[in-house]
């Protein structure tokens, strides 16, 4: 199993971990996945970790690792995300330039954009917060209400929709028993069709959370979503280094 | 199979080390010969860098093909401010998945070769705008930033000849028109991605009002080979116009999908038919698209061409991205044309009114059709809707929905007047019989 949530954990301002070698979203001709937990769905096993305060400067918008728990009251700018904050300004001639990075690590913490988190973002970089909500509306993955702890993106974009991407979505949607972004009761899955991922050679391109799975195929979607069941409830799921 | 597929028939120049985890650490890609074309770069000076990219014939692989040595001249030779190199790394034109695979295996490849860019203009930031779904791709591309500052590749001295060039890591947020040069421009400084209008271009005021210059990850990883061993070793691939290696990025109804090098005007059917291992299940090709999305759509009978940007465009389509869409017999063109429609109405950031009225109409009336609820009328409605779609807007995600509306009735008329006709898809009744 992959999902060892020890590996490498050090803590909110820790280091850098390896990456892992492959592709190991990819289920090869027919969907054989590697048996999953949640940390390989939030980045941490899959890419390495990486640190809170954003590490150099050149990478510091990179969305260090996706936090296990989102609190949408969390601070948004102290201890080592003051300081990712200083390094994001000291990359751009402007504040402004800013907001794209501000806005991913608010997002990050919180899991959506709350109107009191646009409104803070607008504060610290000089900005109005009518101009702020405005960017949050008009890019998609600016969340603006919580969605589930696994967010299942499903293509049914060209590529993907003439190798079934259509279906792939229905047994996603039938697997949750939701309709497209409706969050389950238990607050484990949102199932959204999305467009184009960038992966049209592998289809069904699926995101969930900030990693692709590709090849998927219908007939592989119940036991994904077992397995996601499973590695929420199992105690190595979470990357415990992020708080 | 394992991945990444491979063929014998290749020619890999960027694509050699896919695959190989090894190489895409600082260390790993040292050993294969990293970074010695910076070093050479900043030993030939500006002018000899722009020339030799020129002479080597590369052209802009993000789908327009401009010349990209030409380009880079156009920045000001005077510096009176700072410059910016922007690489593009927003791949999102459906179909289009070459750029992911150089940013997650080669993330070197693609840095060195901005590097030798922004030293050849004059530019003391790169900022490589990756898409934000690109999670993946991007902390590679964050490590080997990380490895490159700490070698002292990138930062305020590089490689220790005192030229200073920062390298910033951007993501964005969702938006397929950011992958347009000004918005991209516009999303990088905080602001909704709408494409300006030019002139000015950006290399006279781009980003943050500074002379900028736009690349594409493919382009500027061709770089450091160009460097390396010469524009007349890189020119002596692919065609008199269109020269060098490019990355044919095959999905769809093919056996074998994924990534192929091969020199420019590589044969169509040479690439579906062997590289790609022919059409699945036994069926027979019925249309490509060749260039992604955005590009008109070719019938079967048009597909025996050679994929370089002039010998496309002679076949009525364009290059693009060399994203290579294959559909076989059973594809319904109604259903796939209006999701391709579907797809344009999300992305329009709404600015052109042509285009923000025009996809979600076109989207409309390609749904009723479909559903069986169409007229021969609506025909002519998709037609002069798309022609009032084309070359009226500032950018052209406007005509990019019109293209495949147009070409496939041009091609598959037939289709939509079954659907018109018989309340149903002709093609779903002929598949099951």
């Amino acid at each position: 199993m992959m999902g060892n949530g020890a590996t490498g954990a050090t803590g909110a301002t820790g280091g850098t971990t390896p990456l892992q070698g492959g592709n190991p979203g990819w289920a090869g001709e027919r969907g054989e996945f590697t048996q999953l937990s949640e940390a390989d769905v939030r980045g941490s096993e899959y890419v390495g970790r990486r640190p809170a305060n954003g590490g150099v400067g050149g990478a510091v918008s990179s969305m260090p690792y996706m936090l296990p728990e989102k609190d949408p009251n969390a601070p948004l700018f102290e201890g080592p995300y003051a300081e990712r904050l200083q390094k994001i300004l000291a990359r751009y001639p402007d504040r402004q330039g800013a907001l794209h990075p501000v806005l991913n690590m608010a997002e990050e913490l919180h899991g959506h954009l709350t109107p009191q988190a646009l409104s803070r973002v607008a504060e610290v970089l000089g900005l109005a917060p009518a101009y702020v909500r405005g960017m949050a509306t008009f890019y998609t993955m600016y969340n603006r209400a919580p969605v589930g702890r696994y967010f299942v993106q499903v293509c049914t974009n060209v590529a993907c929709n003439l190798c079934g991407g259509d279906a792939v979505l229905q047994a996603f949607l039938a697997e949750t028993g939701t309709e497209p972004g409706e969050t389950t009761p238990d607050g484990l899955f949102t199932v959204m069709e999305v467009e184009c991922l960038g992966a049209c050679g592998f289809p069904t391109a699926v995101q969930v959370n900030s990693r692709y799975f590709e090849n998927v195929e219908p007939g592989d979607v119940p036991e994904i979503v077992r397995q996601l069941r499973a590695g929420e409830k199992s105690t190595d799921a979470g990357d415990g280094g992020a708080n | 199979m394992a991945y990444p597929y491979r063929h014998e028939k290749e020619t890999r120049v960027l694509s050699e080390h896919f695959g190989d985890p090894v190489a895409r650490t600082l260390d790993g890609y040292r050993k294969r010969g990293g970074y010695q074309a910076l070093a050479r770069a900043i030993e030939m000076g500006r002018d000899a860098v722009i020339d030799e990219v020129k002479a080597s014939g590369l052209r802009g692989r993000g789908g327009a093909g401009f010349p990209t040595g030409v380009k880079w001249s156009f920045m000001p030779r005077e510096k009176k401010g700072p410059h910016y190199l922007v690489i593009n790394a927003d791949e999102s034109e459906p179909g289009a998945f070459k750029d992911r695979e150089l940013l997650r295996w080669t993330p070197h490849q693609m840095i060195e070769g901005a590097l030798i860019g922004a030293y050849a203009i004059q530019a003391e930031h790169v900022y490589i705008y990756c898409r934000g779904e690109f999670f993946e791709p991007a902390q590679v591309v964050a490590r080997a930033i990380e490895e490159a500052y700490n070698a002292g590749i990138a930062g305020r001295n590089v490689l220790g000849t005192g030229v200073a060039i920062d390298v910033t890591l951007h993501l964005g947020a969702g938006a397929y028109i950011c992958g347009e040069e000004t918005a991209q421009l516009n999303s990088l400084e905080g602001r909704r991605g709408q494409p300006r209008i030019k002139p000015p271009f950006p290399a006279v005021m781009g980003a943050f009002g500074r002379p900028t210059t736009i690349n594409n990850v493919e382009t500027v990883s061709a770089v450091p080979h160009i460097i390396n061993r010469g524009s007349a070793w890189y020119k002596g691939f692919g065609t008199e116009k269109s020269a060098g290696t490019k990355l044919y990025n095959v999905s769809g109804h093919v056996v074998r999908r994924g990534n192929f090098e091969f020199p420019l005007g590589f044969p169509m059917h040479e690439l579906i038919y062997d590289v790609c291992g022919g059409i699945r299940d036994g069926r027979q090709l019925k249309a490509v698209i060749p260039g992604g999305s955005s590009v008109p759509i070719l019938r079967a009978d048009e597909c025996d061409i050679d994929l370089d940007y002039e010998s496309v465009i002679a076949a009525g389509s364009m290059l693009g991205t060399a994203s290579v869409i294959v559909m076989d017999d059973r594809t319904c063109m109604v259903k796939q044309v209006r999701r391709m429609v579907d797809f344009y109405t999300h992305e329009s950031c709404g600015q052109c009114t042509p285009c923000r009225e025009g996809t979600a109409w076109l989207g409309k009336i390609l749904r009723r059709i479909e559903e069986g609820q169409g007229t021969e009328a609506d025909l002519d409605l998709l037609l002069d809707l798309s022609a009032n779609m084309t070359g009226t807007t500032i950018c052209v995600l406007s005509d990019s929905a019109a293209a495949p509306v147009v070409s496939s009735i041009a091609k598959f008329k037939d289709e939509y007047l079954g659907h018109i006709h018989d309340g149903a898809c002709p093609v779903a009744a002929v598949a099951v019989a």
